[in-house]
């Protein structure tokens, strides 16, 4: 394998693809080289392409997770959602841009059944095995998108600045389709850069697990109150991370039989996050 | 590569000494297995099956064989000497033969320079597997084909039951079995696959002697019974093989069957190199053998007072693909079915099965755990039947020296059960905090999910019990060899005992037992080593501290009055040298219909303890907190009691860690956690205070009135969360772990 170091973010998007994978904190990518899901011949390092570091609601895709959670310039619900990611040494680590696109814990697709994430006809999970999945956007796929910060941002409205264009957190996520399989719309050798996180009034990210800590969320719920309401994101529930348009959206929900109870915990978080984090001013 | 010869500070029995490999720990300087190396030192690599069970139609290894590194590839056709082994039963193929019977099974072995040149060359090692159904639903098993050509546990003295896959079956009747009470409890219980998941993986180095034979380096439990196994596997005589205790990184039974020890020596003897292997985190979880998950009917009938009457038990263990210890699991799962309980009428059913799930065998409580969570459930719905307080419920059944099990044998020597559930009752539990509080003291933990809103407390009890060392006949013994020689300072001794240092302190109880016995401070503990001594028996069933303190007791004083007759001096260059073995008293095997005893008994001690557990769970989330553990233990005599509060504190975490979140999930046989990402196991944030409380009444035949103190622990703190749990939210609670799917909902 070859270790690619190159020294603008066009240079790394131009190398990427044919067999070459974007490596940023590598906390991501490692296990899954390992697990033989992900292969490649050349990783192409990242590092001194992308930026690192924020500047107002300006935060570089490089920034890693231990930056974000201690600095209070980041809103609430962003530094919470950081923090509960993983484990101090991976978060010290890992990038929030990689983070954005981290894969499932799906075991099926973990453990490379022929699922229909891995471009079969069946989602296996749906039959088998399920109380860790999803309980919106199934139809296909029923993996639940493990990010803690994707379902801040979302939240928080970001916007993402990459090699190719501007467009919000929300457009990055795509549910996979017969035609193309993947959970997000960038296009090969684009590159998260830097995002725009607007500041809140208030925000809060609250994660029920399995484990007081250092587990993947059953259900994540972020809340952000702007001047025009309140916004809900929620982790652990659906493919992708799951934008709420009001709390009685939750009761669309569409569980499978072994997910039903993850709605009940939905509701419950999304009543306390949404009490968290207070009425807009402005209502 | 011996491990250094280790030194304490100074300490006799029944004084807190801090541990020999405390600071070597914690500070990372402690050498595990894992560290082991050798000058030219080959690395191994298994292949392993990703079926759970399939035919092998071709195992075409031409490819891997010329590849850059590649020092050797081994399949069944090079197993040197007998194809197969196994704790009890020789059932296990080394490779496997035609056919794989659980996924991860090894196929093939590789040696090469480096373990990625290793790990590259098992890829290209062709094997063409025919699937077949797997076995997977142990309640269908005994109308499955049989997994297994012939019956390999039939002719061992067990009952005859002539449906497929049974490893072994016992029914125990007691008494009248159909004696009706006033009041009948029923109810299903089930407990899912527990991993040991202790932190360092198998590993090992095998290092040729030049002469045919092989030393392994290893991390294990009982060396002699390793040393048995391999050497026929080998072709070799046991002495050809000598077994050396290395770094062990846990074991808490998942060491007492062979991993690694033959692949490497047959790797190491075909290539004349030393040959080292590794597992990953991984195949650690499909490398050894795990807890047995249960599915356990109880029935309870009892007079309106409260005494019981009768219990009536059906217990379903699924043992895997290979046998193990599921014999003696399955004797210990029925032997302590009703608990440490005089009931004068039972009727325990107990069967384990071959399946193609993951193999079980021994783990930490070894069939006694599962049946606590069962019995102790039943005694909770009892009481809450009777409307009588869980605590004088259980003392008024408590089990007494006089008393009878249900196998019909009288409890002599030490059974402080009544003492131990008065003394954890009688611990004052804390008074709920205020709000609000920080979220790590809350439900939810660090994800910061409640304030305070759907908050229940509950507080739960619960008693279990178990047997100190083997039982039904199976009398294995300790040996301990004392030498003596004058040095500066006077006489100085050197004690060799192969008993495994696995986490629990037994270089300790040696060294504290030698000083005491010889009243000298200057005593030494030699590796433990199969070449040295003879064998130690294994560092489980809570046996090591009595056997080895019996063992070194013996030669101490066996040496001391050598002593005496040579004068009570030394000459410089004279030395005495004694090896003693130790036996504890015999025991019987049950009666193959009855489930009675026959003989002297079929066990030797028993050990008990009580737990309170305060809970609190967020009944809107599922999600839960265990605020305190407090818990009395009957321990015989403690010889180093920092050393017991450690035992105790970490068998409760791993009892927790099965009654909140530990469970190996499987898929058609295939095991879908194997990584601590999503096997979780409880953290510092999990474990709650425990107050532990240290019942020392003298097991009369044991040195110093020792019994042991590993296993009471992880028997009952599982029954006593979920206690606390189903006190805290109403629910029934059957299944552990408990997950927050079978809270959340509440009305």
């Amino acid at each position: 394998m070859e270790l690619l170091r190159p020294e603008s973010a066009e240079a790394a998007s131009a190398a990427l693809g044919n067999g070459s994978v974007a490596l940023a904190g590598g906390t991501e990518l490692v296990p899954l080289l390992r697990d033989g899901i992900v292969r490649a011949e050349k990783l192409v390092e990242l590092r001194d392409v992308v930026p690192r570091g924020f500047d107002g609601t300006r935060i570089g895709a490089g920034t890693t997770l231990a930056e974000l959670e201690v600095d209070p310039q980041i809103p609430q619900a962003l530094r919470e959602a950081c923090s509960l990611a993983a484990s101090p040494q991976l978060r010290s680590m890992s990038t929030l841009g990689g983070n954005l696109l981290q894969a499932t814990r799906c075991w099926y697709w973990r453990l490379n059944f022929p699922c229909y994430l891995h471009g079969g006809d069946v989602c296996h999970a749906k039959a088998g095995q399920h109380r860790e999945h999803a309980i919106f956007g199934s139809d296909r796929c029923a993996s639940a998108h493990p990010s803690d910060p994707a379902a801040a941002l979302l939240a928080l409205g970001a916007r993402l600045h990459t090699t190719a264009r501007e467009l919000p957190l929300s457009e990055l996520y795509r549910l996979p389709t017969d035609d193309n399989r993947d959970v997000t719309a960038l296009e090969p050798g684009e590159l998260i850069l830097e995002l725009d996180v607007p500041q809140p009034e208030a925000s809060v990210y609250l994660k029920a697990m399995e484990r007081r800590k250092w587990s993947f969320a059953l259900v994540g719920v972020a809340a952000a109150r702007f001047a025009d309401g309140v916004r809900l994101a929620l982790a652990g529930v659906a493919p992708v991370p799951w934008a709420l348009s009001s709390p009685d959206a939750l009761e669309q929900a569409t569980p499978l039989p072994g997910t039903a109870y993850k709605v009940d915990i939905a509701r419950a978080l999304i009543r306390r996050a949404v009490e968290a984090v207070g009425a807009p001013r402005s209502a | 590569m011996n491990a250094p010869a280790r030194t304490l500070e100074l300490g006799r029995v029944g004084e807190s000494v801090k541990r020999v490999d405390a600071i070597p720990k914690v500070t990372g300087e402690f050498a595990y297995s894992s560290d082991l190396f050798a000058a030219g030192m080959l690395w191994g690599h298994t292949v392993r099956s990703p079926h759970a069970h399939a035919l092998i139609e071709e195992v075409d290894i031409s490819e891997a064989v010329g590849m850059a590194g590649v020092h050797a590839v081994l399949t069944h056709t090079d197993v040197p000497g007998a194809k197969a082994y196994g704790l009890e039963f020789a059932d296990q193929p080394v490779l496997a033969i035609e056919r794989v019977r659980y996924f991860g099974e090894p196929v093939a072995i590789v040696a090469a320079e480096h373990p990625e040149q290793a790990r590259r060359a098992a890829e290209r090692i062709r094997v063409a597997y025919e699937p077949l159904e797997p076995v997977v639903d142990p309640e269908r098993a005994t109308e499955q084909e049989p997994i297994h050509d012939g019956r390999p546990t039939a002719g061992h003295g067990f009952r005859d039951d002539p449906r497929p896959n049974v490893v072994r079956s016992i029914v125990i009747r007691h008494g009248d079995p159909d004696a009706q009470g006033e009041v009948t409890v029923s109810g299903v219980y089930e407990l899912g696959i527990q991993d040991q998941a202790f932190l360092g993986p198998e590993s090992g180095l095998a290092v040729p002697d030049g002469e045919g034979g092989v030393d392994v380096y290893v991390a294990t439990q009982w060396l002699h019974v390793d040393r048995d196994q391999v050497a026929p596997c080998l072709g070799l005589d046991p002495e050809q093989v000598r077994i050396h205790l290395s770094g062990v990184g846990g074991a808490f039974g998942g060491r007492e069957d062979l991993s690694m020890q033959i692949h490497a020596s047959m790797l190491a003897l075909h290539t004349n190199r030393p040959v080292k292997m590794v597992y990953n985190r991984e195949e650690s979880f499909v490398g050894h053998i795990h807890r047995h998950p249960a599915k356990i009917w109880m029935e309870h009938r009892a007079k309106r007072d409260g005494k019981l009457v009768n219990v009536r038990a059906r217990i379903l263990l699924d043992g895997g693909a290979y046998a193990s210890s599921s014999a003696a699991v399955t004797a210990n799962a029925s032997a302590f079915a009703c608990g440490p309980y005089a009931v004068e009428n039972a009727l325990v059913e107990c069967a384990c099965v071959y399946t193609n799930n993951p193999p079980c065998g021994a783990m930490r409580g070894f069939g006694a755990v599962q049946s606590c969570f069962a019995h102790e459930a039943q005694m909770d719905k009892l009481g809450a039947e009777l409307g009588m307080d869980p605590v004088e419920l259980r003392l008024r059944n408590a089990l007494a020296p006089g008393d009878s099990l249900p196998t019909g044998q009288k409890i002599t020597g030490s059974f402080p059960a009544a003492e131990v559930i008065r003394r954890a009752a009688a611990l004052p539990i804390p008074e709920p905090e205020e709000l609000p509080r920080d979220a790590l003291r809350l439900p939810g933990g660090s994800g910061n999910t409640t304030r305070g809103e759907g908050v229940r407390r509950g507080v739960g009890f619960a008693v279990g019990f178990k047997n100190v060392c083997y039982s039904e006949g199976f009398d294995d013994s300790t040996a301990a060899r004392v030498r003596l020689a004058a040095s500066d300072d006077g006489i100085a001794a050197v004690v060799h005992c192969a008993a495994a240092e696995v986490g629990q302190g037994v270089v300790n109880v040696i060294l504290q037992t030698a000083r005491t016995e010889l009243d000298l401070d200057e005593v030494v503990l030699g590796s433990a080593t199969t070449s040295s001594v003879g064998s130690a028996g294994s560092a489980s069933a809570s046996r090591m501290t009595w056997m080895a303190a019996g063992a070194v007791q013996l030669a101490c004083r066996a040496a001391k009055d050598e002593l005496e007759r040579r004068g009570g001096d030394l000459e410089h260059g004279e030395t005495i040298d004694v090896e003693r073995v130790y036996h504890h008293r015999p025991t019987t095997p049950l009666d193959r219909e009855t489930g009675q005893v026959t003989g002297d008994g079929a066990h030797v001690a028993y050990i008990c303890a009580a737990m309170r557990v305060v809970a609190e769970v967020d009944v809107e989330l599922g999600l839960t907190r265990v605020v305190w553990i407090g818990t009395a233990q009957d321990v015989g005599k403690a010889v180093n009691p920092q050393a017991v509060y450690g035992q105790i504190e970490g068998g409760i975490a791993q009892g927790l860690g099965l009654a909140l979140m530990e469970e190996i999930q499987t898929q058609d046989g295939l095991i879908t956690n194997a990584s601590f990402t999503d096997y979780l196991i409880p953290t510092t944030l999990d474990m709650p205070p425990v107050e532990a409380q240290l019942v020392e009444e003298p097991e009369p035949d044991a040195p110093y009135g020792v019994k042991g103190v590993g296993e009471p622990p992880t028997v009952v703190s599982t029954a006593a969360v979920a206690s606390a749990l189903r006190d805290a939210t109403g629910r029934q609670l059957t299944r552990v772990p408990v997950r927050p799917d079978e809270i959340v909902g509440l009305p």
